[in-house]
Order: structure tokens, then sequence, then C-alpha cells
């Protein structure tokens, strides 16, 4: 009787816990989406009222036509699309091959490598920005797709993710491939690539959000408006439009789709990194 | 085993070079062989209209010249032209705001006009074109190396209902003072608590060589010495002008503060929000792109720019340039190619003033125009003008401003005593023209 | 003779581990070791952007002018910035580290399946916006007019105050707390639910039979297994923390006070880009780069944490 009394109220607490923080983080997300259909002063309007009177279908049609009608929200937003979903493959492929090779092989300077790449892992991006142009610039590929992709080909936390996952991949499955046959690469492409599916999906999906998220890099390097990316997008409209807060949220929620449908359809792997281990164990 | 990583060595650097060479600037030395001119610039709607026209226009009369004009919004302009020129990949040509554009010629990044090209036939005639004075500040040792795209300062904009709605006459209970100017804003305000639900007028915050400088001015002060020495010239006069921003802010009578919303973009909307602004001619064809009911309506007004009650020196809002300029790197018949541009859209201020944006380009032809004139308001403009000087542009003049903008805040904002805030402008300052 | 062709093997393999690593090898010499190596260089220099003139040698004269205690009084120097950092970092970096531990061990415990999915979405949602929309819709919520300052006086009934949550050097460094720790929270939680996960539940069982209490359990099982996860949390959140940049900028270009806010990332761009100064920004970078090594291994060296064996 005691006992059970004390849990009800332990879970009370958690659940007001629980209760507030999902207050914290959704409100912001539900100001947005409420916003983007209001009037420019009904959102302003003390105290705030969070069903919009009408739709106002004016904002969406402003935030895809963009300040000069020319819709180069659609352009912007494949690009987004293609740079991040590039940039996702790429690391995958690059990072699973190294971090299989850190994992599973013996060879000189292995951990001088391995501690090398986790130290760039420090080195923030403002820092190397102007080197970095300048490579890009020597390489000759400012405001093309190359430029954008190519100093994101990999990252170290993937090379570090993928090396993790792979040391405790069982090696006699390696050694029996050998056994039978089967060339370095082939183990590495049929066998390997194949079996870290999970860890694959979520550092594809950490790697295709971080591009999506990326506003400093493509602002130096894309120059053309054909060749911008969404976050650009956005804090363009967000300067020039700064009094239209109910175009600029509908500009912010509609660059958000994409993201929420990826999310909403892999949510497993977004959310479930817990399926990596799960799926370890069984 | 050697081989294969020196192949997937060969050919991981070579695949940029093979796939993307296209771009590079190739010698040319041919007079008619086809050029490519970047130009970059800051985005303004209107102005993107008629430059794609115009630039339209003159690639038919120059077959073997390419234009690619470039956008970005104004403020990150300033600093992708920098990136660019310090990876020694600069445009051919570009315009920035003076202040930030003065660097480049006292660093030997910027060509001379090339005067035949820019359609002048010495630099005698380019001058006499131009109204007297205008293109001293780009003048380095006797060479003028930029061509005005425009010529902009600042006035007062009133919205006549939301006086009327106070119980004020616009037409003569304006303010001409900034202590008239905070007396009336008092009035014009409306408050829920200590929030501001309507302000009478609010300060264009950044920008504080443009507006701030000339405050200190009218009271006697100076930014820099005449001989560039000493920086910060009559405290007295400075911590008046700081005084006045604190009794401003939220601190003070809460007449307006940085966070709140951009007055000059509210103002066009005409929502009860704010009754004047601060903005240049260019203003005019904002409102009526944005609001074009509020701009027929004849329910806004432009005034002069208000001096201190015991000014010493009737000094108006500065006026900044921006200055097309040609990168000294690019190939020569490049810069030509430019300057034969840059000439091309200039020949057409008449365009730029009605239709390009609502830019004053400094012409004498222009400032003679009845176009002109016939511009709601453009006397006030004019008028203020001619009591005013260029915005302060030394090479390190947007550091300057950096400053400037931490001493108001820091008194507005934080709490911060004027003395205070001032000693640690000034020595900011002395330290950035020291190291000039 | 077995013995020398095993060797032949090893030395094969050994080949092709190395023909694996080359492309990442490759590609961080580019475009991190590279750009690092020359960032250190410019250090050295008084390097101005602009400038075509060959650069003045300064040797450490950077460094020592970006730790010159004189400079301390200015808001704006690099010693104050390393303050807005250090303040930055601790005032999100150990609350998201504690709620996201306490709220992810919640989670966990839940029995309902539904409700678990539900919150884990639902507290993972803010990260899947783009920094630039984060910081646009919580400009509009810290307007004066805007939802904080109606949510902050209903809640302390203080009608009509405007918490200047922009403008106020508190303030503002709370504001961007606020929208950090709002951003990464649901990922840190999920990292740790993963965590937690991964413990086999047979050991819970274990405890729950001696009768051990559920606290009982969490301080002594759960969170010293837990260790390698907390290690990599708070590495992750700490550089996280130490790298913030975007967040900063846009409330500056939207008018906000630097001086609260003039992290060391930000002061290396107002620096370098905005201003000329590379060999200045240049040495930041150097310091930011060295300081965040140092933490990161002093942070592994003091928990000490080998892989916990189950």
């Amino acid at each position: 009787m005691q006992i059970s009394k004390k849990i009800n109220v332990t879970n009370i607490v958690i659940w007001i816990v629980l209760a507030v923080m999902l207050l914290f983080t959704m409100t912001p997300i539900i100001f947005m989406i409420s916003a983007s259909m209001m009037e420019r002063n009904q959102i302003m309007r003390m105290p705030f009222s969070w069903i919009p009177e009408s739709f106002n279908r004016e904002n969406f049609i402003k935030a895809v036509a963009g300040n000069d009608q020319s819709y180069i929200f659609v352009r912007n937003l494949s690009n987004s699309l293609f740079v991040s979903s590039t940039v996702a493959i790429t690391t995958v492929l690059i990072a699973s091959l190294t971090g299989y090779g850190l994992a599973k092989f013996r060879f000189r300077g292995r951990n001088t490598i391995f501690i090398m790449i986790m130290a760039t892992m420090m080195i923030p991006f403002e820092a190397i920005m102007i080197p970095l142009y300048m490579v890009v610039m020597m390489l000759r590929i400012q405001n093309t797709y190359t430029g954008l992709i190519l100093p994101f080909l990999v990252s170290a936390f993937g090379v570090f993710q993928m090396r993790q996952y792979l040391t405790t991949f069982p090696t006699e499955f390696l050694d029996a491939a050998r056994v039978d046959g089967m060339g370095e690469f082939g183990i590495y492409w049929r066998i390997v690539l194949p079996n870290c599916m999970p860890v694959i999906a979520t550092l594809s999906i950490l790697s295709f959000r971080s591009q999506w998220d990326n506003l400093l890099w493509p602002l130096l390097v894309s120059q053309t408006k054909e060749m911008k990316t969404i976050p650009q997008y956005i804090s363009t409209f967000a300067l020039e439009r700064n009094t239209d807060e109910g175009a600029m949220m509908a500009a912010a929620l509609l660059a958000s789709i994409p993201m929420f449908i990826l999310f909403m359809s892999l949510t497993k792997y977004f959310i479930g990194g817990a399926a990596i281990y799960e799926s370890r164990k069984g | 085993m050697k081989r294969s990583i020196a192949l997937v060595l060969m050919a991981t650097l070579l695949i940029p070079f093979s796939l993307f060479a296209q771009g590079g600037k190739e010698a040319v030395v041919d007079e008619n062989a086809p050029v490519t001119v970047q130009y970059w610039t800051h985005e303004d709607p209107a102005r993107t209209d008629l430059e794609n026209e115009l630039i339209a226009t003159f690639m038919a009369q120059n077959p073997n010249i390419t234009v690619v004009r470039t956008t970005q919004s104004s403020a990150k302009q300033i600093e992708l032209v920098q990136t660019a020129f310090a990876a020694n990949q600069g445009p051919d040509m570009f315009n920035l705001p003076i202040e930030n554009q003065y660097a480049y010629i006292t660093n030997y990044r910027v060509a001379p006009v090339d005067y035949q090209a820019a359609g002048y036939a010495n630099k005698q005639d380019l001058l006499d074109n131009y109204v007297e004075g205008v293109l001293d500040t780009v003048t380095v040792d006797g060479e003028v190396y930029g061509l005005p795209l425009e010529l902009t300062n600042w006035a007062i904009y009133v919205n006549k209902k939301i006086f009327r709605d106070a119980g004020l006459n616009p037409e003569t209970d304006y303010p001409k003072t900034w202590e008239e100017m905070a007396d009336v804003s008092e009035k014009l305000v409306i408050r829920d608590g200590d929030i501001l639900i309507r302000r009478g007028f609010d300060f264009r915050y950044p920008y504080y060589l443009t507006f701030f400088v000339p405050m200190v001015e009218q009271l006697g002060g100076e930014l820099i010495s005449s001989d560039g020495k000493q920086a910060i010239v009559n405290d007295d006069a400075w911590i008046k002008a700081l005084t006045y921003m604190q009794e401003w802010g939220p601190s003070g009578r809460n007449l307006g503060s940085p966070t709140y919303k951009n007055a000059r973009k509210l103002f066009n909307l005409d929502n009860n929000d704010i009754a004047m602004a601060h903005s240049g001619l260019y203003q005019e064809g904002r409102i009526e792109a944005d609001n074009p009911e509020f701009f027929e309506s004849g329910e806004w007004m432009v005034i002069p720019y208000p001096v201190f009650e015991d000014a010493v020196r009737d000094v108006a809002s500065c006026y900044y340039g921006h200055f097309f300029m040609v990168n000294i790197d690019s190939d020569p018949a490049v810069q030509k190619a430019a300057w034969k541009l840059a000439g091309f859209l200039l020949s057409h201020g008449e365009d730029y003033l009605t239709r390009g944006g609502n830019i004053i380009q400094p012409t004498k032809a222009l400032f003679a125009s009845d176009t002109l004139k016939n511009m709601p308001y453009s006397d006030v403009f004019i008028n203020d003008m001619g009591r005013a000087h260029m915005i302060y542009y030394g090479a390190n003049s947007a550091e300057i401003q950096t400053q400037i903008r931490y001493a108001v805040e820091s008194v507005m904002l934080s709490g911060v005593s004027p003395q205070k805030a001032l000693a640690t402008l000034r020595s900011a300052v002395q330290e950035i023209i020291d190291e000039q | 003779m077995g013995m020398k062709k095993y060797r032949g093997i090893e030395k094969k393999q050994a080949r092709w581990g190395f023909f694996f690593v080359v492309p990442s090898l490759l590609f961080f010499s580019l475009f991190s070791f590279y750009p690092i190596i020359n960032a250190f260089y410019t250090s050295l220099f008084d390097k101005r952007a602009l400038s075509k003139a060959p650069p003045d040698f300064l040797g450490l004269g950077n460094y020592i002018r970006l730790f010159d205690p004189s400079r301390a009084a200015s808001e704006l120097s690099f010693l104050n910035s390393l303050r807005a950092t250090l303040v930055f970092t601790v005032g999100t970096f150990i609350p998201l580290l504690i709620l996201s531990l306490l709220l992810a061990v919640f989670i966990s415990n839940l029995s309902s399946r539904k409700a678990k999915k539900f919150l884990q979405i639902a507290y993972y949602t803010p990260a899947i916006l783009s920094s630039v929309v984060a910081a646009t819709i919580w400009m509009i919520i810290f307007d004066p007019r805007g939802l904080g300052n109606q949510w902050v006086n209903t809640l302390m009934n203080t009608p009509g105050v405007d918490h200047r949550w922009l403008v106020d050097p508190v303030m503002e460094q709370v504001s961007t707390m606020v929208i950090y720790f709002w951003k990464y929270i649901g990922y840190f939680i999920i990292l740790f639910i993963t965590g937690l996960a991964s413990i086999p539940s047979t050991i819970y069982e274990a405890a729950t039979i001696d009768g051990a209490t559920k606290n009982q359990v969490f301080w002594r099982i759960t969170l010293p297994l837990l260790k390698p996860t907390v290690v990599l949390v708070s590495v992750m959140a700490m550089l996280q923390c130490l790298k913030t940049f975007s967040t900063q900028y846009m409330l500056y270009t939207n008018g906000a006070p630097r001086a609260p806010i003039n992290v060391i990332t930000f002061n290396i761009y107002v620096t370098g880009i905005q201003q000329q100064y590379l060999g200045r920004a240049s040495a930041m970078s150097v310091v930011l780069f060295l300081l965040m090594l140092v933490l990161t291994l002093l942070q592994f060296k003091t928990t000490n944490s080998e892989q916990v064996e189950y």
C-alpha cells in the first residue's frame, strides 16, 4: 500500500517533467505552423492567439515565389536535396571503407592515422574557412555542385562511428570469406557493407542533416542565385522581408517539409540509434 | 600495390580539374576576342530588373562581351567580395558601400578608371560630368578609381496619420531638433507596460557612421581630428550625444531600441507601428512596391534631418556612395570591357532614378533634370545633401563603426556610463587609426 | 615456411588496410590538415585580407596580443571571447548533459512503447530544423511583443515587463543557451537512450532479485555502465558548444549587441572575414583548436574510459 503510493508520486513527477519538456520542444514548432497561416498583424498581437483567424494563402505564395517572383525557391530546395543526399552517400561509402580498414587490418601507422582523423573533429569550420576557400578556388570549383560537396565528402565522426561499429564485427566471417577466395574489396562490398545497415542509416541521416543545415559554406561558394541552397534562401528572405513574419514562417515551414518527411518515414533510424545495439545483441 | 595507391591519389586530385576546368581566366590580347565580365552587386529587386534589361542591350551591342551579374544581400556582399579578393579571385567589377570599398584602393586591388572605355575623352571630361567634389572620395594620387552607382543620404519619413492620431499636426509639429524628436516621440508612443507597441521615431541602428557621427559633429565633436592623428575630438560633444542615446533607450525614456523591428521596413506597412523612420530617397520606391495604397494616399512626407538645440554646426546625416570598381588583377581586356559596361550602365541615370530603385547618381545632368525635381520630396534630400558631407571612409572605417556600435549599445542597453563607454571607444579607435 | 607464408598474407592484408584508408587520408589532408597548417602558418604573420604586400612576420605577436591583459577591459577582446565561450559552454553543456540523461532514464523506464516513441519523436523534432529556421522562429518569440515576454509575464504575474531577451547582456546569453538547448536536447536524449538500451537487461534482473531499489540500480549499475556513453555525449556536447556560431551570428545580424555573445568562433569570423586581420583570426583559430584538443583529451583521461565489459 505504502509502496504503491510512493511509486505513484514518483510517476506523477516523472510525467510532469516529461510534459513540461514536451511543451518546451513543441511550442516553437507549433508556433511556426500556426504563424505561417496568419496575417502579419495577428502574429504580433498581444496576447498571441494560437488559432489563425483565416488561412492566409498569400504567405505561402510569397515564400515560394520569392521577392522577385523568380520561384528560385524550388531550385534552391532541389540543390539542398541533391547536395545533402550526395554527401550522405559519399560519407557512408568512404567512412565505411576507412572504418573497416582501421578496424580490421593491422598496418603501420594505423593508430596514428586514426588519431589524426579524430583530431580533425576539433577543427572548427570557421577556423579553416579561408584556406579551404582558397583550395576550392585553386580547383576552380566555386559556384558548382562539386564545390559545395567536395569539402564534406566524408566526416571524421563518420569514420569514428564506422570504426567503432566494425571493431566488434566477427572476424571469423571475414576469414571464412577469404578462405572461399573472395577478394578484399569483395569482402568489403558484399559482406561488411550489407552487415552495417543500421549504422549506415544513422550515419547517412546525420550527414544529410548536417549539409541540410549548412549555411556558411554555401554562402562562400554559391555565387549565382541558381546555385544557392535553402538555408541561404531563408536567411536572404528573412533579411529582405524582415517585417513579414507570416511569409517568413511559411518559408521556414516549407523548407522544413522535406526533413519532416524524411524524419517521419525513417523515424526508426533517427531515434532508433538503439536499433544498432539491439540488432547486435540478437 | 604502390602503383594502385599512386593511381588513387592521382585520380582523386585530377577529377575536379578535369570535370570543372571551365571558368578560368585565360590571357586575352585581342580587343574583339570574347571576354566575360563577372559583375557582383547587392540585391535590390527594382535595380535587378533594370540592369538585366540594360545588360542585355549592352551585350547585343558588344557581342564579344558576356556579362555575368551576381547578386547577394548587401550585408553578405561586403564579406564575400573581401573573401574572394583574399583568395585572389575577386570579381572583375563590383560595388560596395564606400566605407567598405575604400580599402580596395589603398591596398592596390582596383584599377584606375579607363576614361575612354567608360565613354569620356579624358579625366577632366569625367570630372566635368559629375557634381563638384563627388569623385574626390575615390581619387588617390590624381587617379580616379571608381564611378558612382549611387550617392545616398537619409532624411526622416513621417506618417501623418499617426501624428494626427496622437493629436499632433504633422505639418507644424514635426520635430526640427533632436530634443523635439524625443518629446514628439514621447507623445506618439503606445506602450504595454515597458513594451513598445508603437514607436514615434527610431534610429537605423547599425549605421552609426551615417547618422550618429553627424549628431556628434552638430555639437562640435569629431570622430577623427582633421590631421587624422587623434581619435574622438571634443569629449563634451560625444558625451552629450551618447547621453542622448542612453535617454532614448529602454533604461531612459524608453522610446526605442535596436531589438525592435527595423523601423524603415515597418514604416511602409502603415500598420500603426512606427510614425517616423530614417531612410533615403530610394525608400519611396519601396513604399510604392510594398504598399501602393499608402504611397498614393499622400499620408506620408519627408522632413530634414534634425539638429540639436545648441548645435554649433549645421550637419545633416552623412551621405554614402556605392562605386563601380574594377579588379586590377583581371585581364586587361576584361578590365576594359568592365569600364565599358560601367560607363554604359551609368549613362542611364534617369532610369536608375525612376525605375532602378530610385537611386541618385550624382551627375550634373541628373541634378539639373526635371526627373529629379519631380520626385516627391527630392528637394528635402538635395537640401540635406548640401548640409552634409561624405561618410568617414578610412581603410578601417567598418571596424570603427563596429566600435561606435559597441559604445552606443553599451550605454543604451548595458547601463555603462557615457564617460566609460567613451574612454573605451577612444582607445579602440585610436589603436585602429594608429595601425593604419 | 608456413610462418613465412603467414607473414606474406599479413603483409598483403596490411596493404589492403592501408589502401582502404587512402581515400580518407587524401581527403583529410586536403580539406583539414592543409587548412589548419595554413592557419597556423598565417597566425605568425600580420596578414590582412586585402593587402598584396608580403605580410610582416610577427612570430608569436598575434598570440601575445590575444592574451594581453591590458586589453581585457574591452569587451570585444579575445579574453572576453574566451569568457563568453566558457559561459556559453558551461551554461549549455551542463544542463544538456544532466537533463538529457535524466529524461532518457525517464523515457526508458516508461512501460508504454507508444508513449516512448512519441516522446522521442517530439523531443527530437527541433533537431531536424535547420539552425537558420530555428533562429528565425526564436527571434520572433524573443521580440519584445513576442511569446517570450507573454509567457514569462503570465507565469510570474508581471504584466507589461520587457525582459529584453536580445538586448540585456545577461538575458542575451540566456537566450542563446535556450535556443541551443532546445535544438540539441532531443539528439542527446536519443544518444543516452541508445546507451541505456545497450545495457543487457539481465543485469537489471539480477540486481532486482538482489533487492536493490530503483535509486540504487541507477547509481550503482546504470550510471557506471553508461560511462562510455556519458563520455561520448559529454565530449560531443562540449565540442558542439565550443563550435557554436550560427545562433550568435543570426542574433547579431538582427541587431543584438555583440559583446555578450562574442564567442571565439564569432570573433574569428568578425576579425577574419568582416574585418581584415587574417593573421589575428588565424591565431584565434589555433587557440580554439588547441583548447578543444586539450579539453577532449582531459575528458577522456579523467573519466578513464575503457570499454565497459558486461
